[in-house]
Formats: C-alpha cells, structure tokens, sequence
C-alpha cells in the first residue's frame, strides 16, 4: 500500500518535472516563431522600397541624398542578421522612409498620383504589420524571460538549454508607438 | 438556450409519463448533444442563423489588411471573415476554436467606423476567439443546465422516494407537485442569471484582451462611443445568439441588468478610458 503511494508521488513529480521542461521550451519555440514573424515583415517593407523610391524619383529627382539614404539603410537592413544588427538597421531605415514621405508631401504631382498613393498604402500597412510583429516577438521575450527567472521553472532552464533572450528595441523613440497612419 | 431544451425535455418527460429518475439520463442526453452539437458546428450555424455571408480578401482588401494586424500582434491564425447587410453597427466572433474561428461584420459598422475604432472592434472580436469564449458558453450552458437537472432531481428523490413503487401514481400530492412545478420553473431563470453573468464577465474580459493587442484601448473606446450613440439594432435578434454581438440586440429598455449579457456601455467606456490615462 505504501508502496503504491510513493510510487504516486514519484509519478506526479516527475510529471511536474516535465511539465516545466517542456513549458521552457515551448515558450522558446514561441519566441523564435516571432523573431520569424518580424523577418517576414521587414522582407515584405524591403520588398516594397526598390519600386517607391523608382516612383518618387519619377517626380523629384533632385532629392538624391534622400533617396542614398533609403537605399543605403535597405541595404543594412537585408544583410543584418543578428538581433542588434536587425533592430539598428529596421530603426534607420524607418527614419529614412519618413524622410522619403516627407520630401514626397513637396510635390503635389506625385501626392496625386495614384501609384504613390497605393504604394504608401502599401507600405503603411506594412509599417503597422512590422510594429505589431515588434510587440508580439516582445511579448513572448517577456513570457520566456519571465519563466526563465522566476523559482520553479527557472531550476529547469539550464537543463532544457533554454537562456534569456534580448527584447527587440528599435532606436527611434518615435517608433515605440504602433505608427497611427490613417488611409 | 441549451437550457431551454433540457428544460423541455424534462418537463415534457415528467408529466407525460413516470416521473422516475430513469428520464435524467434522456434529458441530460437531449441537452448534451445540442449544446455540444452547437457548439462544434458554432461557425457554420451562426452564418446560417445570421445570414451572414463568408468573403475573401480580394472583397475588402483594406478590412483583411486591419484584422492581419491583430492576428500578428496575437498569434492568432486568420480567421474566416463574413458580412452581414445590416445598417446597424455591429460585429460578432464565434467557432469552436482558434482555427475554426469566424468574425463578422455589418456592413453598418464598416461604414461608420474609422480605422482606429474598426482595429478595436476586431481586437475585441478577436479576443474573444483568443479567450475561448464559445466553449466558456457551452460549458457554462452546460453547466447550468445540470445544476437545473440536479436540483430538479434531489426535489424528486426528497418527495417520491427513493425506491419506485409502481402502484404509486405521481398525482399522489398536489402540493409536492406544485413545489416542484416551481423549482423546475425556478432553477432555469437561476441557470440564465449564471449563463448572463458569465457572459458579462467575458465580455469585459475581451474588452481587456484587445487592448492588450492593441495597445490602443482609445480605438475600441470611440468604437463604443459611436455604439452607444447609435440606436439602431441588428435585424437578426434571436435570443439563442444575442450574446456573441458585440453590442447586444436585446439589452433595450426592459432587460433588467442581471440578464443583460453585456456590461452596461457606458461602464465599458469608462473603463477603457481609465486605462488610456495610465498611457
């Protein structure tokens, strides 16, 4: 009979073991799906800029520094691939794509024209898409982070291999708001 | 409403034939298939019920574009997104789980909604999927039902006996029948009491939970600004489904707050605009 009983209580302390083990991990797959997440993002905006800076072109062509600037922050941007790396190049290339649209509201013909105009719906959309991705890979950071130093399952995480991992913060402070951009 | 059915059931077994506690198992039966029959077809149902009709993102390019933001800022997966022509604004969010998921709209709502306030009714809508609501109401449904049958059952075994008696008819005391004809009226209103709190109770919930995917509970605030200014009511106010909208159809003037399954509007604002000063 007693017998019985230890065996029970090995069981469900065993079973707790892994249930923690396995929430480690499962919180850590979760934050690399974000991290995907947000490369998706960023490649879709990346995507976007070769033919908006070939349409502002059309009308502004004297703003060369300005469009040097899109291009050369596009280029970090697609050949980053640490997590520092990424988040400096996302920081500077949304700086120099507003920058873009700036110098764009100077030229009525090109506000008009109804390729610029779905083209910044486009990327307004995806600027929104990119700053939600941000928060949920941030989120998930903040659920592993949280399991990995708190008492009980902080015991399991050298043994699941399972270590803090870096939040995603861009430079900007202006881009730690979802950006409100109205259509 | 899956309460109503185990009520019928019951009330139409007993009086009808032995009242014996042989019929709790044919009425518990009756009632479990159609709450958990509902239940499991909730998304297909409810576009039959509402008539709302299923579209593509090629039909509204911009409102598919507005709920992928949310389902990237939850984890959710894209839902399946309908429309129901209706001039009154509203929306509502049902199936049985996250990947049978489905949100509607009235073409009411999209039009008289801004961006910001369209994200919050999503997020809303959205988190109500994310909490799993539709199985907190089945099993709430659920629940209540058996809570009546159980009382139901006790008044009967209190009364009847335990052992069955076959000469014994059960006109044997009217009285005993009258308490028990007012506990089986009684337990139901008890059960939606429950079932309405319950709801109120997650509908809050989700109110919470969109903000936190927004991260802008000033959207869904105007949104219910706007709501609450608008009278109009949805065509569709059937009973069994007033309260996945996200404004509830029923909840006019003589519904008493404790059926009411929605928390009154004007609480929900307030609410909302104490967490936009903590911005």
């Amino acid at each position: 009979m007693e017998i019985i009983i230890v065996l029970g209580v090995i069981a469900l302390v065993v079973l707790f073991f892994v249930a923690q083990y396995n929430r480690l991990i499962r919180l850590n797959v979760s934050v690399d799906e974000a991290w995907a997440q947000i490369e998706v993002q960023l490649k879709r905006r990346a995507d976007l800029i070769p033919n908006l800076v070939e349409t502002v072109k059309g009308y502004a062509k004297h703003e060369q520094s300005t469009f040097d600037a899109v291009v050369t922050a596009r280029a970090k941007a697609t050949t980053a691939t640490t997590l520092a790396d990424t988040a400096a190049a996302d920081g500077m290339l949304t700086q120099a794509l507003r920058g873009l649209l700036a110098v764009a509201e100077a030229y009525p013909d090109l506000k008009a024209s109804a390729n610029f105009i779905s083209l910044q719906e486009e990327l307004a959309t995806t600027e929104n898409k990119v700053a939600f991705s941000r928060q949920f890979y941030n989120d998930n950071v903040r659920e592993l982070n949280t399991a990995v130093k708190t008492v009980p399952t902080n015991f399991f995480a050298g043994i699941a291999k399972v270590n803090e991992r870096e939040f995603y913060e861009v430079e900007d402070p202006q881009d730690r708001k979802a950006p409100n951009v109205k259509f | 409403m899956g309460v109503l059915v185990w009520l019928v059931a019951l009330a139409a077994l007993t009086y009808f034939g032995q009242s014996t506690t042989a019929i709790v198992p044919i009425a518990v039966g009756i009632a479990l298939i159609s709450v958990w029959g509902s239940y499991y077809g909730s998304d297909k149902l409810v576009l039959t019920m509402t008539g709302a009709k299923l579209i593509q993102e090629s039909d509204n390019p911009k409102l598919f574009g507005l709920i992928q933001e949310i389902t990237i800022a939850s984890g959710l997966p894209m839902p399946k997104v309908a429309i129901v022509i209706d001039s009154a604004p509203n929306a509502f969010a049902t199936g049985r789980n996250q990947d049978h998921a489905l949100i509607a709209f009235t073409t009411g709502i999209l039009d008289v909604m801004d961006r910001d306030q369209l994200q919050g009714v999503i997020a809303h809508e959205l988190a109500h999927v994310a909490n799993r609501d539709t199985l907190v109401s089945a099993v709430a449904a659920t629940t209540a039902g058996a809570i009546a049958i159980l009382s139901d059952m006790l008044m009967r075994m209190m009364w009847f006996g335990g052992g069955r008696d076959r000469d014994r008819n059960n006109n044997g005391n009217p009285i005993l029948l009258v308490f028990s004809l007012l506990i089986l009226i009684l337990a139901p209103i008890a059960a939606v009491l429950l079932k309405s709190a319950i709801s109120r109770k997650r509908e809050s919930l989700a109110d919470a939970t969109a903000v936190a995917f927004t991260r802008n509970p000033a959207g869904l605030r105007s949104a219910l600004e706007v709501l609450a200014a608008d009278s109009t009511v949805v065509h569709q106010k059937s009973n069994s489904i007033a309260h996945i909208w996200i404004e509830s159809p029923l909840d006019g003037k003589a519904v008493s707050k404790m059926f009411s399954t929605h928390p009154p509007i004007a609480e929900r604002i307030a609410v909302l605009k104490a967490m936009e000063s903590l911005n």
